[in-house]
């Protein structure tokens, strides 16, 4: 390992547990914090007023709204599968705390006399920690749909692990071009290269993709269709209660906080000053720092409350699209694109300028085709692109209800009619299934 | 070192026992989980960091995922047929573990020998992951990309038995309404079910003006099943012999 | 003494945590016992019958898992890459290059393919 591990993993067991603890009570305190502010600000957007009662402003509403989760009722669905139902939501709250082990707050300070970096511990494969974890976090989901035993909650568990899964690869895919520039996996190391210059800038692409990414990995608005209420009623949750749907939620805003975070770690410059006061160099000493990335986690999290407030949610098939066939390929083709500049610049020693019209040209060839790609299908295909998009199909809808030819050996095998055939001697549609009533499967 | 060896290598043991003998598919999956994790933390004990958290993020990730979606599409908590279907399966799968059992002592044996960790190999290239970059993109690169190729032919084998051929054209939310309101029925809600308090309420058509029912308006679902109930005397007799006769088995948990 | 030893700690502290909250839970809060609480929720009505073992899901799910596997596995050889990038120069980018083409035409195809569709 390089010295700049040199730090991590020599702090004596005290100090260990004073960041520990810092952690914990950060995440907790941020958690509801974010609840108090969500409900706030939400409400100013709505013309409201919100939670103004319990303590100044209604501060510790998220507090009383706990306790009150822990006098409520506990209510296990008799056809849950109990083990497991009881693990989902520990795995849910323990992995959420955990991926914020290896997330910088500030630089090297004195500690009671002990000079300790302020951040938990580092690796060189920190941000591939956050994401291991993150895959671990969908666990506590998935099994929370599937023990439950009621299907509104296996449909949210399935959904929300499918978005999740799709949305990680594009997360993953915005972090490679950072990788790239800071040369490191290691968090604090992607700090110090952010000295300069901020990765949001340098890399905005990368950014913008990771931004939106984090929304739909965290299930939240407009990305929030694992808990669509019209769908599916809670999602995945729906048959927790009490203390173990506070879990879940807990587990989901100290998700938010992580992500935002990470953005704040890998494009933000951590816990750096921002531009006009990082000419003071005092900025960037002691304590100070942990203001400066709470800030910036502060303005993340707005973010996300805000997309809340105005945007209304995704259909399943637009937000699946979205990210497999604009993110990914988008995603991959900037990498190709950062990848191939760089080596220009380094290994073939080209000019800025050369470079540029390099790797313009193709680029601004391929936005054209885009473009103009449909244009270009109709022409090619007369008639086409039409048929995707329906209007001649109302026809085509009525149509299969005509009988057409049916060749029961088509292909040289017996094969069952297909929609829009009729079997031969066939006089009413097959008998519809029905499912046996609860009673009678009781009885 | 060895205190955390002997831990982990229990804790994988009883999850790679506890696969085997569960009962639910899914608990199998869970204690395989166990297993993996506990065999990314052996990893990264020995300074292989990459593999232990690409273990964690491919294998408990990717793999258990596409394990609990198989399971969950076949079902086979309950209906799994023990019954081979290939005739001399048994005796070749035995031969065949026997085998593997052989090889992997042999190899593992072998191992132990210069087993000396990893912390040479990687101070060589700079860190651990530099130094993977530089064999796999550099002596290993053939076998990389040949193995790549080999992983993304045999997953995307694995999709072409799950496509679907398309019998109808594709149906967009368009083509859905315009065709709601060409068929000729009521192309708005349906009149909600009448609820009177009782029982579940949403099983109990509405009511016209003229005292008629609305069978439209009790949801598809219950009429399938056939647990529509009637607005009559009897009914309301029905419901009334629930409350007294029903309460007493009903709320009787109640401390 | 080892960098993940915190790491340890926070999840001890994070999994005592959250077991301590769902055992406090069973003792905390009232028990009123019905038989309709305890079924599966759905908004009133009865709950749908459960077919024998869990019943089936669209193969969708199946598709989007493996193509994760596809893209995951190309995440995981992109990064170490992408850290060393500076010192594989020239060759590991066309290296990487070859790989993406191995990844990009299989992505296509499902594309074309329709495995991407949702509806």
């Amino acid at each position: 390992m390089t010295d700049s591990f040199a730090p991590f993993g020599v702090d004596p067991w005290w100090i260990v547990a004073i960041k520990v603890l810092f952690v914990f009570v950060l995440l907790v305190v941020l958690t509801l914090l974010a609840i108090w502010g969500e409900r706030r600000i939400v409400a100013r957007m709505q013309q409201r007023i919100g939670p103004n009662r319990v303590g100044p402003f209604g501060l510790l509403q998220g507090l009383v709204d706990g306790v009150k989760l822990a006098l409520k009722e506990e209510i296990v669905p008799a056809i849950a599968d109990r083990t497991v139902y009881w693990l989902a939501p520990v795995i849910a709250a323990t992995a959420a705390f955990m991926a914020f082990a290896v997330i910088p707050f500030g630089p090297t300070v004195s500690m009671f006399g002990y000079q300790t970096p302020l951040q938990l511990t580092d690796f060189p494969v920190s941000v591939l920690y956050i994401l291991a974890i993150a895959s671990v976090g969908i666990y506590g989901i998935v099994l929370a749909g599937w023990s439950s035993g009621s299907t509104y909650a296996l449909l949210g568990g399935l959904r929300s692990t499918a978005q999740m899964i799709s949305y990680e690869i594009a997360m993953g895919l915005s972090f490679v071009a950072v990788f790239l520039y800071a040369g490191s996996m290691s968090t604090s190391e992607i700090v110090t290269a952010q000295e300069r210059v901020w990765y949001a800038v340098l890399l905005l692409p990368s950014f913008l993709i990771y931004v939106t990414s984090m929304v739909g990995e965290t299930n939240r608005a407009p990305f929030d269709l694992p808990e669509a209420e019209g769908e599916l009623v809670g999602g995945f949750h729906t048959e927790y209660s009490s203390l173990k749907f506070a879990l879940f939620f807990l587990a989901e805003y100290i998700n938010m906080v992580t992500v935002s975070a990470l953005a704040t770690t890998l494009f933000l410059g951590g816990w750096r000053a921002p531009w006009p006061l990082s000419l003071w160099e005092g900025a960037n000493e002691g304590y100070l720092p942990i203001l400066w990335f709470l800030i910036k986690v502060a303005g993340f999290m707005f973010l996300f409350i805000w997309l809340r407030g105005t945007l209304p949610r995704l259909r399943y098939d637009q937000f699946m699209n979205f990210g497999w066939k604009v993110l990914i390929p988008v995603a991959l083709l900037w990498i190709i694109i950062v990848s191939l500049a760089r080596v220009l610049r380094t290994d073939v020693a080209l000019s800025v300028t050369t470079s540029i019209l390099v790797l313009g040209i193709p680029v601004a060839l391929l936005i054209l085709l885009a473009l103009f790609w449909d244009a270009l299908r109709a022409r090619i295909r007369p008639g086409g692109p039409s048929a995707a998009t329906g209007r001649d199909d109302v026809e085509g809808g009525s149509a299969h209800h005509a009988a057409a030819e049916f060749d029961p050996f088509a292909g040289g095998h017996p094969v069952p009619p297909l929609p829009g055939q009729v079997m031969p001697g066939a006089t009413s549609p097959p008998p519809v299934l029905v499912a046996t009533t609860t009673q009678e499967r009781d009885a | 070192m060895t205190f955390l060896f002997w831990i982990l290598a229990t804790l994988s043991v009883i999850g790679g026992l506890g696969m085997l003998l569960s009962r639910k598919a899914v608990h199998s999956a869970l204690w395989l989980a166990l297993t993996m994790m506990c065999l990314a933390v052996l990893y990264v004990a020995q300074s292989a960091v990459f593999l232990g958290t690409v273990q964690v993020i491919v294998y408990t990730g990717a793999v258990m995922m596409l394990f609990l979606f198989v399971l969950m599409l076949i079902g086979v908590s309950a209906a799994d047929s023990l019954r081979e279907s290939i005739r001399g399966q048994r005796p070749v799968a035995v031969l065949v573990a026997v085998a593997l059992g052989a090889t992997l002592i042999a190899a593992v044996g072998n191992a132990l020998d210069f087993s000396v960790g990893l912390q040479a190999a990687n101070a060589e290239y700079g860190g651990n992951v530099q130094g993977l970059a530089a064999l796999m993109f550099g002596r290993y690169l053939i076998a990389f990309e040949a193995t790549a190729a080999l992983l993304i032919t045999a997953a995307l084998g694995a999709t072409i038995l799950a496509h679907r051929e398309r019998l109808f054209p594709r149906q967009d939310q368009r083509t859905r309404s315009v065709e709601r309101f060409r068929s000729g029925v009521h192309p708005g809600q349906r009149p909600s079910p009448g609820v009177y308090a009782r029982h579940n309420a949403v099983d109990v058509p509405a009511l016209l003006p003229d005292g008629s029912a609305v069978p439209d308006s009790i949801p598809g679902p219950l009429r399938a099943r056939g647990t529509v109930r009637e607005i009559d005397a009897t009914a309301t007799e029905e419901v009334l012999d629930r409350l007294v006769g029903g309460a007493a088995s009903d709320t009787g948990g109640e401390r | 003494m080892n960098a993940a030893w915190p790491i340890v700690a926070l999840g001890g502290l994070a999994f005592a945590f959250a077991a301590f909250s769902v055992v406090i839970a069973a003792f905390t809060g009232p028990k009123r016992f019905n038989r309709a609480k305890v079924a599966a929720y759905e908004c009133g009505i009865e709950p749908t019958p459960q077919p024998i073992g869990g019943g089936r899901f669209p193969v969708k799910y199946y598709l989007v898992a493996m193509m994760f596997i596809i893209f995951d596995i190309e995440l995981v050889f992109l990064y170490p890459w992408a850290v060393a990038f500076d010192q594989l120069g020239l060759f590991g980018f066309i290296a990487m290059m070859l790989f993406l083409i191995n990844l990009i035409v299989p992505y296509l195809y499902e594309w074309r393919r329709g495995g991407l569709e949702w509806d």
